[in-house]
């Protein structure tokens, strides 16, 4: 059954306060007991590598499929339960198995849209499912949850653009690319491709102009447990609201809703950050993108739901629990590139080592390693803005992507691109993107020889 | 319950087989070495068994599936126009069920490798997803719509493919009669050959030429560790990508298409079940295994080096003992008495299917353990 959106969480009248709030919800739930490894992350002995203790050493298309090599045996027996329920492709209800699709989705499975464990490709529209989808809200109203943004009537804050047999899709969503010419320092031309997201009724009819939309391509979904067990006191350390250092880097922390605790918390997932775990962002997946219904998203009419807790908590269970790959051995220009990562500042955001804090999993805790990432929200220029706010991310802001695995990225889902929208084709024309807080970093690489811009690329194609 | 279409499920063994490289050991090593990848993925430098890997076995695979699309396809036209003149022969449906199974044998026999554009562009799903959404299927039969290619292309996956074809003509209990066939299922079964032409013809292209603007996949997997291919970043990464296919399909029929209904006895989970075809599948994924290991290709007349030379080489008895193993496993599958849904359950056959699991499992062991100490350390 579908439910769109989180229309379901009518906690707008707190909405205003949530931001205040906040920081009392963090302290009271008391999770800033784990803080201890912030200051004793161990000396320059302690031994990083990409998902500490569950990394795995393989290149190939698999690389982001393995549980993690240090769970129990039980552990990695729910992790393989938790495998078939990712991958499990939902059907209209009345099927013998895995029926509850829809009526209205993006695509019928987990496994469909984070193909191999990876992000997506970056297609929408054409077919019979889209891996990438559009995320709408409108610029002032009622959040749907405190905090949140604003749901747009008959979307909800999520376009679904499929539906099953005999359903209108809420809107036909098509993308068309334009070329935009550009030029390295050394002269050397490139062209990077920018999305024009096309939003139509399904009677043809147009879609209020004054509406906020995102396209967004999936993320992959490994290493995740990893990045929920840094504590938020890391990420307090980390951020830097104001620059109060001046190095023009800031870095926020989205506040956003825990609907389970009903209160303000840490936003670690998504594109923008909204999610504060992985048993939220998988229940909101399979309400929102297959419209399965469940018991933290249950049907807005009617309550019910199309899955129990159990199969939401195992298909959590699997994201927490895959490996990171580890790196390929750096060849000298590699390890130049790693030289100029550090020195181009791209390790201002996309840092390169964390200590994971105590996590219910003891496989996730204590995890020295090398996400490239800080969780934070940082403004990455008018270029890639949306332009929808998302909690306290403005429209110009986005979570710092992680690197690890990045390297394997067209290795494990041949075409897919770079960036929430998936508009970069390469790696290079990521980092040229970059505007904002990252503009001089980006400029660096613009403006660098072409053989140490073939270094930095050579160590991100190590990750 | 999954599809089985995509799942991967490679276990603990292999990846706790993979021994370490951090940054620090990763320096260390390559101050000896311009070539970036010589490390990863062991010693194996044989590009020639990669090559022949591509053009033997994935490319010639792909052909020949492509090639029998187009025959289910001229099987299921001659049928169609049988019923719009009246009603189908025997004869008719026969040709078509049989273009159907000889269509799945090269299908299953892909499924030892299925890394990069069949998983990327999503063709596995749209050619092969299970179950099917027989409800939607029937409401598409019973609306006005018109059934074309175009129509079916945006059909949801559980509503075409494979196993909607077979439904077709088999029916739910495997029992339908050809005067059963009505105009409208002649019209989606048509519709269906013709986009699994489309799809297959694609993905062979997409190999020996590339689609959608991208490289020929062929090139990329056959340039493994040559600089500036993002792909594969050595050679013993492609072996790996051989390797990680044939132990993840050993893993899928034992674990997957044969566990999940046996476990439950739930013949609804049971693939290619309209057509008794189950263990012909469940065969045909294991020779997949020997095809990517010797580096031949039976169906369409191709050999080569494979693996199983370089194998031989060096340790004879553990390449005799795998290919043993493979043929057990086949066998064993081979001794599970059809129809597989009804098999599962009757405890009578427990022992038999649990043998067969067993079999299949010590291919798998093989592969993540000796094979890939051999190959990949």
């Amino acid at each position: 059954m579908h439910r769109a959106g989180w229309a379901g969480f009518q906690g707008g009248a707190l909405a205003a306060r949530a931001a205040a709030a906040a920081v009392f919800a963090f302290t009271a739930l008391g999770l800033l007991g784990c803080g201890d490894n912030l200051e004793a992350p161990a000396g320059p002995d302690r031994e990083y590598r990409a998902g500490g203790d569950t990394t795995v050493d393989n290149r190939a298309s698999s690389a982001y499929s393995f549980p993690a090599p240090n769970l129990s045996p039980d552990q990695t027996e729910r992790h393989l339960e938790g495998d078939v329920a990712f991958e499990a492709t939902f059907v209209t209800g009345g099927a013998p198995v895995n029926n509850g699709l829809g009526p209205l989705y993006n695509n019928s499975s987990c496994g469909r849209c984070h193909g191999r464990d990876g992000r997506g490709m970056a297609n929408i529209g054409e077919g019979a499912t889209s891996q990438s989808l559009v995320r709408v809200s409108l610029p002032d109203g009622e959040p749907d949850v405190p905090g949140g943004s604003v749901g747009v009537p008959g979307f909800g804050t999520q376009v679904q653009n499929h539906a099953v047999y005999g359903r209108d899709p809420e809107a036909i969503v098509s993308v068309e690319w334009r070329e935009l010419a550009g030029e390295y320092g050394d002269g050397t031309t490139y062209s990077l491709r920018e999305p024009r997201l096309g939003l139509l009724l399904p009677d043809g009819g147009s879609v209020d102009a004054g509406i906020l939309t995102s396209l967004r391509q999936p993320p992959s979904v490994f290493g995740l447990g990893l990045l929920e067990a840094i504590d938020a006191a890391t990420l307090e350390a980390w951020a830097d609201p104001d620059d109060s250092d001046g190095d023009g880097i800031s870095g926020r922390i989205n506040w956003v809703w825990d609907v389970d605790r009903r209160a303000a918390e840490v936003g670690r997932f998504g594109h923008k950050a909204n999610q504060p775990n992985l048993l939220q962002q998988a229940a909101a997946a399979y309400a929102n993108d297959i419209g399965v219904t469940n018991p933290i998203f249950p049907d807005d009419a009617d309550g019910s739901e199309d899955i129990a807790m159990e199969t939401v908590e195992v298909a959590a269970f699997y994201t927490r629990t895959l490996a990171v790959p580890g790196h390929a051995p750096l060849s000298p220009a590699g390890e130049r590139g790693e030289e100029l990562f550090e020195d181009l500042g791209c390790g201002g955001c996309h840092r390169s080592q964390a200590i994971t804090g105590l996590h219910e999993l003891a496989a996730l805790s204590d995890q020295a390693i090398q996400p490239f990432t800080d969780l934070l929200l940082h403004d990455m220029g008018e270029g890639l803005a949306d332009g929808r706010p998302d909690f306290m991310a403005s429209g110009s802001e986005w979570r710092t992507a992680p690197l690890w695995g990045v390297g394997l990225v067209q290795t494990v889902q041949p075409g897919s691109g770079y960036l929430h929208d998936g508009r970069a084709r390469t790696i290079a024309e990521a980092i040229l993107w970059h505007g904002g807080e990252a503009e001089a970093a980006a400029d660096g690489f613009r403006q660098a020889s072409s053989d140490d811009r073939a270094a930095l690329l050579a160590f991100l194609g190590s990750l | 319950m999954r599809t089985r279409t995509i799942g991967l499920f490679l276990t603990m063994a292999l990846a706790a087989a993979c021994g370490g490289d951090d940054d620090d050991d990763s320096a260390d090593t390559s101050d000896d070495t311009t070539d970036v990848g010589d490390d990863d993925g062991g010693s194996f430098e044989d590009q020639e068994i990669i090559v022949a890997f591509a053009d033997n076995v994935v490319v010639p695979t792909y052909t020949v599936l492509a090639e029998r699309a187009v025959a289910l396809d001229d099987a299921a036209i001659a049928l169609a126009e049988e019923v719009s003149g009246g009603g189908a022969s025997q004869v008719a449906v026969d040709n078509t069920k049989t273009a159907w199974a000889d269509l799945r044998k090269p299908w299953e026999q892909s499924e030892g490798f299925l890394f990069g554009p069949v998983s990327a562009q999503g063709w596995d799903p749209a050619m092969d997803s299970w179950p099917l959404n027989r409800d939607d299927l029937e409401a598409v039969l019973a609306s006005d719509d018109v059934l074309d290619q175009a129509y079916i292309r945006d059909l949801p996956e559980t509503q075409k493919g494979f196993h909607t074809v077979e439904y077709l003509l088999w029916g739910q209990e495997g029992t339908k009669l050809p005067e059963d066939i009505t105009d409208r299922e002649a019209e989606y079964l048509i519709a269906l050959s013709e986009e699994l032409v489309l799809i297959t013809t694609d993905l062979s292209t997409s190999w020996t030429d590339g689609v959608d603007g991208q490289a020929a996949y062929r090139e990329v997997f056959t340039t493994a560790g040559d600089e500036g291919n993002d792909f594969y970043p050595s050679i013993g990464s492609a072996a790996q990508e051989i390797l990680d296919g044939m132990a993840g399909i050993c893993n899928e029929v034992a674990n997957g298409k044969i566990a999940d209904p046996f476990d439950r006895r739930d013949p609804n989970l049971v693939e290619s079940q309209y057509s008794f075809n189950s263990l012909f599948d469940f065969q045909d994924n294991i020779r997949s295994v020997l095809n990517a290991y010797t580096g031949d290709f039976e169906l369409g007349g191709t050999q080569g080096v494979g693996l199983d030379e370089w194998v031989a080489e060096r340790d004879p008895d553990l390449d005799a003992r795998f290919k043993a193993e493979v043929q057990d496993a086949i066998d064993a599958i081979g001794a599970i008495p059809e129809p597989f849904r009804e098999a599962i359950t009757e405890p009578a056959n427990d022992d038999l299917i649990v043998t067969a699991q067993e079999a299949i499992g010590t291919v798998q062991d093989t592969i993540e353990g000796d094979l890939s100490s051999l190959i990949l350390q």
